[in-house]
């Protein structure tokens, strides 16, 4: 068998759609990286991607398996993303996959009835855990995208803070929002500056966004929305919250993005039964980052002006 | 030597190791061990890569294997590999034996 390795060209997408579609598997968007194994007729054995720091489409043909078609594969993925400097890996799979990997090197980070999260490096999650200050009495956590950060969302961080002993403030490290994620994180620091009992954190990794959790491997496409959250949930919930002791969970509420009203949605359903309480702050009236953005876009800093703190005010103005 | 970023070699075939070196803050080896043969060779497998180490100078690492079964000559070779690019190091000793 061939390994063939590179950028996945619209021919090899094609090849790789029918090749998990073949398996149950759905294709959700690209990658940057793929290795494919062909027998001697030039068909796919085996395949999988590199997508950012997540492999992903990961499947191998019923006459490959057992000849360490999915080993070639994920050491070709993981040699090649160590080449390209990424530091730390992730992947999501299927329960009945999860020894798989194991035995590839990967450790699992948090489980769900439909999807195990795995890393490529052991306790990792537990040292991430070990990096977060440590606090006394009630404490409680928000994450937050802030792109950029607002009144709005200095309205939550300061309500919430208020209202127990110690706030985790995670700022969601993904690059996939308009603003770079250190950033984002660096103007959450410089807004909250004053508030005493807070800590502002990148969330690194660990609490997935939407966006780059792939759930190919869910055959029940309307369920896969629902697995993405659960799984997010599993990690904050089940992992990085006992992990500090936090047993509240603050969001704002979300008038307008169904996508967000369905995750707070789950959380208020699924929180509970970890121990950890979900309390919806309301939402300051007519701020948004979107709002921020949309201006930003046109021009128009007095307005902007009036939706930010002064520190983020300064920020935008040296981009303008 | 010192280890000053992240180094990997071998893969995760039959018959190979892959081997991860990164930097660790303070003294001493961090090992993760992953073995198909673990309860035959694991302690075996562990010597080699700390006896490698120890031959090449390093004192403070987290490494991470994975290993396939591997002969020894071939846990030393990865090892090494590894070590030399974790070190950016390329003034290579490979006579030096231990």
């Amino acid at each position: 068998m061939e390994l063939e390795t590179g950028a996945l060209s619209a021919a090899r997408e094609n090849e790789i759609r029918a090749f998990l579609a073949e398996r149950g598997l759905t294709m959700e968007g690209g990658a940057d990286y793929c290795a494919v194994l062909r027998d001697d007729a030039g068909r796919l054995a085996a395949c999988g991607c590199l997508d950012g720091s997540v492999i992903k489409y990961v499947a191998v043909s019923p006459a490959a398996e057992g000849e360490g078609a999915a080993a070639t594969i994920v050491s070709e993925l993981v040699n090649h993303a160590y080449r390209e400097g990424k530091a730390h890996l992730f992947l999501f799979t299927k329960p009945g996959s999860e020894d798989m990997f194991r035995s590839l090197g990967f450790h699992p980070v948090a489980r769900t009835g439909d999807a195990v999260m795995l890393e490529d490096r052991r306790d990792g999650i537990d040292r991430f855990i070990a990096s977060l200050p440590k606090a006394e009495g009630i404490k409680g956590a928000c994450v937050v995208n802030c792109d950029p950060f607002t009144l709005g969302h200095r309205y939550l961080i300061e309500t919430a803070a208020k209202a127990c002993d110690f706030l985790y403030v995670f700022v969601v490290s993904e690059d996939a929002a308009h603003f770079p994620a250190k950033d984002r994180y660096e103007l959450v620091k410089r807004g909250t500056a004053d508030l005493a009992n807070i800590a502002v954190v990148q969330s690194e990794d660990y609490l997935v966004s939407r966006a780059t959790f792939p759930a190919y491997f869910i055959k029940d496409r309307v369920r896969a929305e629902d697995v993405r959250t659960e799984m997010d949930i599993a990690v904050f919930a089940g992992r990085i919250a006992p992990g500090v002791g936090v047993t509240r969970r603050y969001v704002g509420t979300e008038p307008y993005c169904p996508v967000t009203r369905a995750y707070n949605e789950k959380m208020r359903e699924l929180l509970p039964a970890y121990g950890i309480e979900f309390i919806e702050i309301p939402r300051k009236d007519g701020i948004s980052a979107s709002a921020v953005r949309r201006f930003l876009k046109e021009g128009r800093l007095g307005e902007i002006e009036t939706l930010v703190p002064p520190t983020t005010y300064a920020y935008l103005k040296n981009l303008a | 030597m010192q280890i000053v970023t992240k180094g990997v070699a071998g893969t995760m075939e039959s018959s190979d190791i892959s081997v991860r070196i990164e930097p660790r803050e303070g003294e001493g080896i961090t090992l993760t061990l992953t073995s198909a043969v673990m309860q035959q060779f694991g302690k075996q497998i562990e010597a080699v890569i700390r006896g490698t180490l120890a031959s090449l100078g390093v004192t403070s690492a987290v490494v991470d294997a994975v290993d396939k079964g591997a002969l020894d000559c071939t846990v030393e070779a990865r090892v090494k590999t590894a070590a030399y690019r974790a070190a950016k190091c390329e003034a290579y000793v490979w006579e030096n034996r231990k």
